[in-house]
């Protein structure tokens, strides 16, 4: 697996805000059909390095690649290339009804008969969006809020779907919804980068892992190994220490 | 009787001019969340841009008409390019674009005080103002009914257009949240041209009609703080209540000119904003501001 080109690359990023430093040299790798998922308390930098792949936050240095071609500096063509991102907090276009919502996800592509059956495809994984095609999605729950934000991310068709906090506020039968839903995204064929605070419901589903820790990247490894790992058992898997995780 | 229908219908008439204008500003502030006050120089540049090609290739109006939208529409796109996008790509502070748009606003005006004078100018008579009788109850204008005519066919216009197109959805979408449309592939900077061509575009319908209706001069675009008030009653940000207010706004005026005194016209007008403005700060139709982050 090594000797393949990953399908995203991030070279020693690093991002700040004014004085404050965000990324201080943030290397990674995510390979083809891959689920990576990037750990980290709150303030680490998770959100930040997904907002600099996507070009919303300026890079100070450091490059970003997709299967070895230097990524574009705009949102626009970042998502044309291929990249998708669900943000945090969901960011559903409340006052759109949910189809419009896709639509909007569907926005750079041209290709009309494909996108119904991206469309289908959606709707497939997530059966109580068509239910609700035509509401508007500022009245879905939370749960289906988050689901609609993930199908629109799949509406561009991504080769990565970036996920940023997709367990953020939600009841935990939702989040293992959610998250056993990712997993059928991936055996789909999408590859999938996933930020957490929920570190056990990440690593969980996750191949591998990374440990982002105020902006260094200090820990990665197999997810099941940083699941045994003691430091981040102790630092990031305590069930007082993060938000939402599912006790055992 | 008779003065109360007639006095609606040129209070609908004005009112639909002024929401030519106030959806326009109102679309841009719903994108960028700031009071553009260059609006009103589109405005301008619109009745000049129509003053001069009458004068100049004949008195054609739909050739003079069509030159004047478009181009006020791309004056506006330039203007957004010119003192509006540096600053947005370095804040996200919108006090500083409705500085800019204040300082735009003074340029354009001076800029035709110096190129056109600062005199009044009458458009040739190009669009018909011979009286008209309806059903031999009230006598108005027909310019009046054409230009109330002209408002609905461009307000439906563009109503089509947000409704129907692929960019209008993606406008639609960039006013609940500009961010978030950039992720979904949208070209940010192209959209807030669109958005200001339509404005500029629009605005200069408005500006063609209130040329005949009040003669063409620099400071023309000053009449816009009427759009402005219509959109704050209306709910700023929000299109049907751009053209509510509006309309509430046009028959206001004429209502007070014709049973009390047209002395009172902005009287009334800016009694009605302040009412407003205690009763129901965020407008007809507007967001509550608390919803917007």
């Amino acid at each position: 697996m090594s000797a393949a080109v990953p399908i995203l690359e991030v070279q020693d990023l690093h991002v700040s805000y004014g004085a404050i430093k965000a990324l201080r040299g943030v290397s990674l790798k995510v390979y083809e059909g891959e689920i990576v998922s990037v750990i980290g308390a709150n303030g680490a930098g998770k959100s930040t390095m997904m907002q600099a792949i996507m070009a919303q936050v300026p890079r100070e240095s450091g490059q970003i690649y997709l299967e070895g071609k230097e990524l574009a500096s705009k949102s626009y063509q970042v998502v044309t290339q291929g990249i998708s991102l669900t943000p945090e907090g969901r960011r559903v276009f409340a006052p759109l009804s949910v189809y419009d919502n896709l639509m909007m996800g569907a926005f750079p592509r041209k290709d009309r008969h494909k996108i119904e059956e991206d469309l289908t495809w959606v709707f497939s994984l997530f059966p109580r969006l068509e239910e609700r095609r035509e509401q508007y999605a500022g009245t879905l729950s939370g749960g289906e809020q988050q689901m609609l934000a993930i199908a629109r991310s799949l509406m561009s068709r991504p080769r990565v779907l970036l996920l940023d906090e997709p367990s953020l506020g939600l009841a935990p039968i939702i989040i293992k919804d959610i998250f056993r839903e990712l997993k059928r995204i991936n055996s789909e064929g999408v590859t999938i980068l996933l930020v957490e605070q929920n570190a056990r419901q990440a690593l969980m589903l996750s191949h591998r892992g990374y440990v982002l820790q105020t902006g260094n990247l200090i820990l990665e490894g197999r997810s099941e190994e940083l699941l045994a790992n003691p430091e981040v058992e102790e630092a990031y898997l305590g069930t007082g220490k993060t938000t939402g995780t599912v006790k055992k | 009787m008779e003065t109360l229908l007639q006095q609606t219908i040129n209070g609908l008439s004005l009112g639909s001019v002024y929401a030519l204008i106030a959806v326009g500003y109102s679309l841009v502030y719903s994108i960028l969340l700031f009071s553009n006050f260059a609006h009103g120089g589109f405005l301008v540049i619109g009745g000049y841009i129509c003053y001069f090609t009458l004068k100049s290739l004949g008195f054609n109006i739909w050739i003079a008409g069509f030159a004047s939208l478009v181009g006020a529409g791309f004056s506006a796109v330039l203007t957004e390019r010119l003192a509006y996008k540096p600053i947005r790509e370095r804040t996200n502070v919108t006090l500083y674009l409705l500085i800019a748009s204040m300082g735009m606003s003074i340029v354009i005006e001076n800029i035709f005080v110096i190129v056109a004078g600062g005199r009044f100018r009458a458009l040739p008579p190009v669009i018909p103002t011979h009286p008209v009788h309806i059903f031999g109850l009230a006598t108005t204008s027909a310019f009046d009914i054409l230009s109330l005519l002209a408002a609905v066919f461009f307000l439906g216009a563009l109503q089509l257009f947000l409704i129907k197109t692929k960019w209008g959805l993606a406008i639609r979408a960039a006013a609940y949240d500009l961010r978030t449309a950039g992720l979904m592939g949208v070209n940010v900077n192209l959209l807030i041209s669109i958005v200001f061509f339509v404005a500029g575009f629009l605005a200069a319908v408005g500006g063609i009609f209130l040329s005949v209706r009040y003669t063409l001069y620099p400071q023309l675009g000053m009449i816009t703080i009427k759009a402005f008030v219509a959109a704050v009653i209306g709910g700023l940000g929000s299109l049907p209540g751009a053209v509510v207010g509006s309309l509430i706004l046009g028959l206001a005026e004429m209502l007070t000119a014709g049973f009390i005194s047209s002395q009172l016209r902005d009287l009334v007008v800016f009694s009605l904003l302040i009412i407003t403005l205690l009763v129901r700060p965020q407008g007809l139709f507007g967001k509550n501001i608390s919803e917007k982050v």
